[in-house]
C-alpha cells in the first residue's frame, strides 16, 4: 500500500469518529502543554539566575586568593593554560580623597597594571586607557560624587532620601585631579598632593544600586604613596595595602578548566563557572523532577489514546477481517493503526507546543505586573525576571515523549488488530 | 490448479478443560482444474464452509495438504498467505462484506490499493470493472445506498479487480432475491467464459450449483458426491 494511501485510510477512519478523536487529541494537548509549561518554569527560573550572576560579574573571570601566610606564584600561574591577563588590584587602608575645583570625593584607589588591565579588556563608559603613570580611569560615577562641601553637608543634614547634588556635570575627561591620603584615625590629611589626569571613565556597573567611585591608577605609584606615609606616620602597618587578584580567560569555555587547574595547585579559587555549574546541578535536579511530573500527565492521557484506539479496532474488527481476506498484511493492519495513534500524538503535540509558547508568553508579561501588584512595588516589570523558558530542547524532549507514548498506547490495540481472526470476524453482524 | 489432498481437520467445542474433539474435515481429496466452476454443495454443519476457509488459506487443515498453483499453501507464514490470496484468490461472500466507510469505487479500488498500484492506474482499471458489472453509474453510492444486487456486484468487482486465477464463494446469492440471484449468476458465467476465472463456490442452492462444471457434495466433513455437468 502506498504511503499517501495509508494516510488517506487513517485520515478517513479519523473523520469518522471527529468528536471522540478531538477528545483524545484534546487530552493528549493537555498532557503535553502541562508538561512544556511546568518544565519551562525550572529552564525560566534557571535563566534568570545564571543572568543575574552573569550581570554581577565578568564571565571570564576567575578570583584567586592565596592560603594562609602564603603568596600567590604569578609565575606558575601564567603558566596555566588559557590564562590571559591577571589583575591584581592593590587597595590602602587609608582615606584617598580626590580634588577637583572646589569639589571634593573619597574614592576607592585602586593600583593596578595598565597593561595587565587593557589585556583583560577592561570596558570604558568614555575615554581612553592612562597612557603614562600620571594618567588614571575613575569609576562612573565618581563625577556626579564629587561634591563641594556645602553640597555634602546639606546631604548628611537631609540625608540620602532627598535629591542627591548632581556634582560635577561638565566632562571629567582631560581634568586634572589631587590626591591626599588622610589615616582614618587622623583629623588632617598629609601634605603631600599629587596631581593626576583623568583619561578614562569605567563602564556602567550592570547593577543599578552598584555606585563606582573608584579610581584606577599605575601600580608604580605604590612605592611613593607608602613612602608617604612612612614619612608622616610610625611606620607601616600590617595589612596596610590588599591585593585581590583575579585571572582572565581568553573564553568563557576554558574558565572551568583554569578553575580547576589552580585548585590543583592549591589556591582557594572562585569564579562564575563554579556557581553557574552549582545552579545548573540544582535546576538539572529540579528540571527533571518537573518533566517526571509532567509526564505523568502524558501518560493519564495515554490512557485516552489507549481507549480510542481499542474502541477503533474493536469496532472495526469485521473491516479488518475483509481486509486481511482480501490480502493485508498483518504488518500492514498494525501500521495503519499506529500511525492513527501517532497522528493523534503528533497533533496533540503541535497543539500543546503552540499553546505552551503562547502560556510561557503570557506568564512572563503578567506575572511580574501580579506579583508587583501584590507586594505594591512599581516597576517589578522592569527587572529581567523571566518565569517561563522554552527552549527547543525542551520541545523536542517533551515532543518525543507525547509522541511516544502516544504509539507505545497505540501499540496494543494495533497488535489485536493484527490477531483478529478473519473466519471471526466475517460471521460479525453487520 | 488446486489440490486438496486428505485433508483432516477438528474443532475443539465446549468448556475449557472439558473440550469435546468434533471432525470436520474426514480425509478429503479432489482437484480443481483452471477455468472451471466448481460447487460444494451440503447441508448446514456439513463442513463446506471450513473447507472453503482452508483452501483460502484463513487457517490450516490438521492434516492433509492443499496445492494452489502449486504453492503449498500450510507452508506459507501470515504475511506471505496475505500476499498469497492478494494475488492468487478472489472473494465473495454472502453478505458482500463491503467497507461501510467507502464508496462503491473505492470498495473495488481497495485491494489496487493494497498492491500498491498508482492511483492513475486504479483509477482507470476500477472505471473498466465497474463498467464490466454494471455499475458505471453508481461508483460514487456508499453501500447502504445500493440494493443487495447492486452490493454483490461491486464485491464481485473487488473480487476480480486484481486479475485473481480463483475466485472463491461462500453463497454468493444467499442474500439476494431470485431476480437477482439470475443477474448474479449470468455474471459469474460470463466472467468465467470471458476471463477465463476458476470459481470455487459453497452453496445449498440447487440452482446456484447448477452453473457449476462439477458439484461435490459433502455431508459430515466427508465428499459423498461427485457430479459432473
Amino acid at each position: 500500500m502506498l504511503f499517501k494511501d495509508q494516510v488517506d485510510f487513517v485520515r478517513q477512519h479519523i473523520k469518522k469518529n471527529k468528536l471522540r478523536v478531538f477528545m483524545t487529541v484534546l487530552a493528549a494537548t493537555m498532557g503535553c502543554a502541562f508538561l512544556i509549561v511546568l518544565a519551562s518554569i525550572g529552564f525560566g527560573i534557571q535563566d534568570t539566575m545564571r543572568e543575574e550572576i552573569l550581570q554581577d560579574q565578568a564571565i571570564t573571570e576567575v578570583e584567586v586568593y592565596p592560603n594562609e601566610n602564603e603568596e600567590l606564584n604569578l609565575e606558575e600561574i601564567k603558566t596555566v593554560p588559557y590564562v590571559g591577563a591577571i589583575v591584581q588590584r592593590t587597595s590602602m587602608d587609608i582615606m584617598t580623597s580626590f580634588h577637583l575645583e572646589n569639589r571634593t570625593i573619597q574614592g576607592n584607589l585602586q593600583l593596578t597594571d595598565i597593561k595587565e588591565e587593557e589585556q583583560s579588556n577592561l570596558k570604558l563608559s568614555e575615554g581612553r586607557l592612562p597612557q603614562n603613570e600620571s594618567e588614571i580611569i575613575v569609576g562612573y560615577h565618581f563625577a556626579q560624587n564629587l561634591w563641594t562641601d556645602a553640597e555634602r553637608a546639606k546631604v548628611e543634614e537631609v540625608g540620602e532620601e532627598e535629591d542627591l547634588p548632581k556634582g560635577y556635570e561638565k566632562s571629567i575627561i582631560g581634568k586634572t585631579v589631587s590626591l591626599s591620603l588622610q589615616p582614618y584615625d587622623s583629623e588632617e590629611a598629609f601634605p603631600e598632593q599629587w596631581d593626576f589626569k583623568v583619561v578614562g571613565v569605567t563602564d556602567n556597573p550592570a547593577k543599578d544600586w552598584i555606585v563606582d567611585q573608584s579610581i584606577l591608577m599605575d601600580k608604580s605609584w605604590l612605592p611613593e604613596l607608602t613612602g608617604a606615609y612612612e614619612a608622616n606616620e610610625e611606620g607601616i602597618p600590617e595589612d596596610f595595602t590588599y591585593t585581590t587578584t583575579k585571572i582572565y580567560t581568553s573564553s568563557l569555555e576554558h574558565v572551568k578548566s583554569v578553575t580547576k587547574d589552580l585548585k590543583d595547585m592549591g589556591y582557594n579559587v572562585y569564579s562564575v563557572s563554579e556557581q553557574l555549574e552549582q545552579i545548573d546541578v540544582f535546576f538539572m535536579a529540579f528540571k527533571i523532577g518537573l518533566i517526571f511530573v509532567g509526564t505523568i500527565a502524558i501518560l493519564i492521557s495515554s490512557i485516552g489514546i489507549f481507549n480510542t484506539m481499542t474502541m477503533a479496532v474493536t469496532e472495526r474488527t469485521r473491516e479488518i477481517g475483509v481486509m486481511k481476506a482480501i490480502g493485508a498484511s498483518p504488518k500492514l493492519i498494525q501500521r495503519l493503526f499506529l500511525m492513527e495513534s501517532a497522528w493523534i500524538g503528533i497533533i496533540g503535540t503541535v497543539l500543546a507546543v503552540v499553546i505552551s509558547y503562547v502560556v510561557s508568553y503570557l506568564a512572563n508579561w503578567l506575572l511580574p505586573m501580579v506579583v508587583g501588584a501584590a507586594l505594591g512595588e512599581d516597576g517589578l516589570e522592569d527587572l529581567s525576571i523571566t518565569f517561563s523558558l522554552i527552549p527547543w530542547q525542551l520541545v523536542v524532549l517533551a515532543s518525543a515523549i507525547s509522541i511516544g507514548v502516544a504509539m507505545i498506547s497505540g501499540w496494543r490495540p494495533a497488535r489485536k488488530a493484527t490477531k483478529i481472526d478473519v473466519i471471526q470476524a466475517l460471521r460479525q453482524e453487520l | 490448479m488446486i489440490q486438496v489432498k486428505q485433508v483432516n481437520h477438528t474443532f475443539l467445542i465446549g468448556k475449557k478443560g472439558k473440550e469435546k474433539k468434533v471432525p470436520v474435515l474426514k480425509g478429503l481429496s479432489f482437484d480443481v482444474k483452471q477455468g472451471e466452476i466448481v460447487a460444494i454443495v451440503g447441508k448446514s454443519g456439513s463442513g463446506k464452509s471450513t473447507l472453503l476457509h482452508t483452501i483460502a488459506g484463513f487457517m490450516s487443515p490438521e492434516q492433509g495438504s492443499i496445492t494452489v498453483n502449486g504453492q503449498e499453501t500450510a507452508n506459507l507464514n501470515e504475511t506471505e498467505r496475505a500476499a498469497f490470496r492478494l494475488n492468487n484468490f478472489g472473494f465473495i461472500f454472502q453478505n458482500f462484506q463491503l467497507m461501510p466507510g467507502l464508496t462503491a469505487f473505492e470498495n473495488v479500488e481497495l485491494p489496487l490499493k493494497l498492491k500498491g498500484i498508482s492511483p492513475k492506474k486504479r483509477k482507470a482499471s476500477v472505471g473498466q470493472m465497474m463498467d464490466k458489472v454494471g455499475l458505471t453509474e453508481v461508483g460514487d453510492h456508499y453501500p447502504n445506498e445500493l440494493s443487495g444486487g447492486q452490493q454483490q456486484r461491486v464485491s464481485i468487482a473487488r473480487a476480480l479487480i486484481t486479475n485473481p486465477p480463483i475466485l472463491f464463494a461462500d453463497e454468493p446469492t444467499g442474500s439476494l432475491d431470485s431476480e437477482t440471484e439470475q443477474d448474479i449468476l449470468l455474471l459469474i458465467q460470463n466472467l468465467n467464459k470471458t476471463l477465463g476465472v476458476t470459481f470455487v463456490m459453497i452453496t445449498h442452492d440447487e440452482e446456484v450449483a447448477s452453473i457449476a462444471h462439477r458439484t461435490f457434495k459433502m455431508r459430515d466433513g466427508e465428499l459423498v458426491k461427485e457430479d459432473v455437468l
